[in-house]
């Protein structure tokens, strides 16, 4: 053998299992820093987790209003992906910073800035794992589930850690705060009530599937879904189960409800309308794309807007069985958080696009504007 | 890129998941011993090629020296007694190329069963076999064992997760130290230097994948290493009761004489 690969071909052989590890997509090592952004829309002001900044922007025109920070170049706080948390003051969102170092971790951290300016009030940086999803706030308390397995509560005004709650698995769903009690669901398969003011277990809801979406709120009923297939319907007192509904493949994204209807898509993308008293089926709609997103409806229910994975955004008619509005508005990218909806204009954020946030007439699904508005040459 | 054996490596550490208590260390210690078995007819072609190289590197030193100056000669007769003697020079490294996709294909399995982040899962979603018995509502695996995520890299807040790939680096270690044939300490040939480079590259470049990559990978290269490092005795005892019947038999025949 040539004396040459004698005493390279090892080296050779560690060289090409480093290419093949980036060619195979896992040279982004621990932390893959893309996943979908999130959407809030707040009166006239849109909040957007915009890759490494928050942007607020105006919901007409995607005018900026303010954007944290305002350098990423300069002054790098990570990439956002969570949806921003809006109260009155405050506008939450959360980042993962990059490692230092080969050894060195990424840091999880929890943004709190103030509403008009995008000003940074505080942060919080003790979680040990990725923010998934979102959190919520309410009383005077931001809440959020993080990859660690544990749900943080945090004092809106200060950021001062209020307490902890650990479950047995990851949390992406973002928790669901009604009054005094945090609802929030865990990749342990248990749907929790937490006393707001110390994290106190009200009651828990165990499932054969993990829980990765928000619960649904009406006349005291939680309506969510799993990944065991169902949808559940469960007494937000008691934490009883009222009725289940089963699906063919997981419910991930949140539902909807309106009136006496609850909506919900399934992640081969059925979309079901069921009655929410009885969980019986009204009617179901296949679309021909995987449904990760939770379902928004249009301000007088009369519409139901789904994001494709491929990137289509569906109107449905939700007294005519699901039929379509409009014709799906397709865009180039993916489509995987659930759209937001103001009076007039419902916003799909996409990934991996020319656009990363779509604004489109509520009533016909003509273009408002699409963000960033990239001019070619 | 290894998708196409990572969703199905996926579905079998979900079935195995099912079948052996819903532990996840067992699921991936079995499904490593079911690759080790598949690659079993490889991985003893090495270890009798790479023992024939040991056997006849005199016979190559020979030829070396002889054909000094004229190398297509050199590679020709080398190539000559490699046919003649049933020895695939290629043997060696066949094993661990194959190895390569099943490592990127287990690191994307374990990611898809034990997701650290949303895509991951929801990509998987599309690709469960639905017909495999109880595999509704198992993702995601149970992530932990002994306090460490086996869905993460090792990291300073759970500090003994670094046991892991120490392990990966002492058990692979052994394993290339058994699985090669000893050589003389002063022996300044190709097959020694070769050797001594695999000694040293392989467990090293296995315990850098454990650093960056989920904790369950290195399940699989402990399990590996210690499976080889078993069937090294397995067959050194087969070979030893060989060896020591032969002499059994040949032992009356001299009387005979």
């Amino acid at each position: 053998m040539n004396r040459f690969w004698t005493w390279r071909w090892p080296i050779a052989l560690a060289v090409l299992a480093a290419l093949l590890l980036g060619a195979s997509g896992c040279a982004s090592g621990p932390v893959r820093a893309t996943s979908w952004t999130g959407l809030t829309v707040v009166g006239d002001v849109l909040y957007a987790a915009d890759l490494t900044q928050i942007q607020a922007l105006n919901a007409a025109d995607a005018d900026s209003l303010w954007a944290f920070p305002e350098d990423p170049e300069e002054d790098g706080r990570g990439t956002f992906y969570v949806t921003p948390a809006v109260d009155e003051d405050h506008v939450i969102a959360a980042s993962q910073m990059p490692p230092a170092g080969f050894l060195g971790q990424p840091r999880n951290v929890v943004w709190a800035l103030d509403r008009d300016t995008g000003s940074l009030l505080w942060h919080f940086d003790d979680a040990a794992s990725q923010y998934v999803e979102g959190g919520a706030i309410g009383g005077g308390v931001f809440v959020i589930g993080n990859s660690d397995g544990n749900v943080y509560a945090l004092d809106v005004e200060s950021g001062d850690l209020k307490w902890t709650f650990e479950t047995g698995h990851r949390v992406w769903a973002t928790p669901l705060i009604v009054s005094d009690t945090v609802y929030v669901g865990s990749m342990d398969r248990h749907l929790y009530a937490l006393d707001l003011a110390d994290g106190w277990v009200r009651w828990d809801f165990h499932t054969q599937g993990a829980f990765a979406s928000t619960p649904a709120l009406r006349n005291g009923t939680l309506y969510v879904g799993a990944f065991d297939n169902r949808l559940y319907a469960i007494d937000a007192e008691t934490g009883t189960e009222v009725w289940r509904f089963e699906s063919g493949n997981w419910f991930w994204g949140g539902p909807a409800v309106y009136d006496d209807i609850v909506y919900a898509a399934d992640v081969e993308g059925n979309v079901y309308a069921l009655d929410a008293d009885t969980g019986e089926e009204i009617w179901h709609r296949g679309l021909d794309t995987p449904v990760r997103a939770g379902l928004t409806l249009s301000e007088d229910g009369s519409r139901l807007f789904v994001s494709g994975q491929g990137g289509a955004l569906y109107a449905l008619e939700t007294a005519r069985r699901g039929a379509d509005s409009w014709r799906p508005v397709e865009s180039e990218g993916q489509a995987l958080s659930t759209p937001a909806v103001n009076e007039s204009i419902v916003y799909e954020a996409l990934i991996y696009g020319q656009h990363r946030i779509l604004a489109l007439y509520v009533e016909n699904g003509g273009e408002v504007w699409a963000y960033p508005n990239v001019v070619e040459e | 890129m290894f998708d196409f054996l990572a969703y199905p490596m996926a579905n079998l550490i979900l079935l195995l998941y099912n079948l052996l208590g819903q532990s996840t260390i067992a699921a991936i210690s079995a499904l490593t011993l079911l690759i080790n078995l598949l690659i079993l007819p490889l991985t003893l072609s090495q270890q009798r090629s790479a023992r024939k190289m040991q056997e006849f590197q005199p016979e190559l030193e020979k030829l070396q020296k002889k054909y000094a100056n004229n190398k297509e000669k050199l590679a020709q007769e080398q190539m000559k007694l490699y046919q003649e003697a049933g020895i695939n020079p290629l043997g060696g490294c066949l094993p661990l190329l194959i190895q390569l996709p099943i490592w990127f294909a287990l690191i994307g399995a374990i990611r898809y069963c034990i997701p650290t982040t949303p895509l991951e899962v929801f990509q998987f979603s599309q690709h469960i076999y639905k017909w495999l018995p109880g595999v509704v509502g198992i993702v995601p695996l149970q992530s932990t064992f002994l306090g460490m995520d086996l869905g993460q890299p090792p990291n300073p807040t759970q500090w003994w997760s670094y046991s892991l790939p120490i392990l990966v680096l002492v058990t692979s270690w052994l394993q290339q130290k058994l699985l090669t044939p000893p050589t003389v300490a002063d022996d300044q040939s190709q097959a020694a230097a070769m050797n001594r480079q695999m000694q040293i590259m392989m467990p090293l470049m296995m315990m850098f994948f454990t650093l960056q990559y989920s904790t369950g990978l290195s399940i699989y290269f402990i399990v590996s290493s210690l499976i080889r490092i078993g069937q090294y005795f397995f067959v050194q005892r087969g070979r030893d009761d060989e060896q020591s019947g032969s002499k059994r038999q040949a032992q009356p025949k001299k009387r005979k004489q």
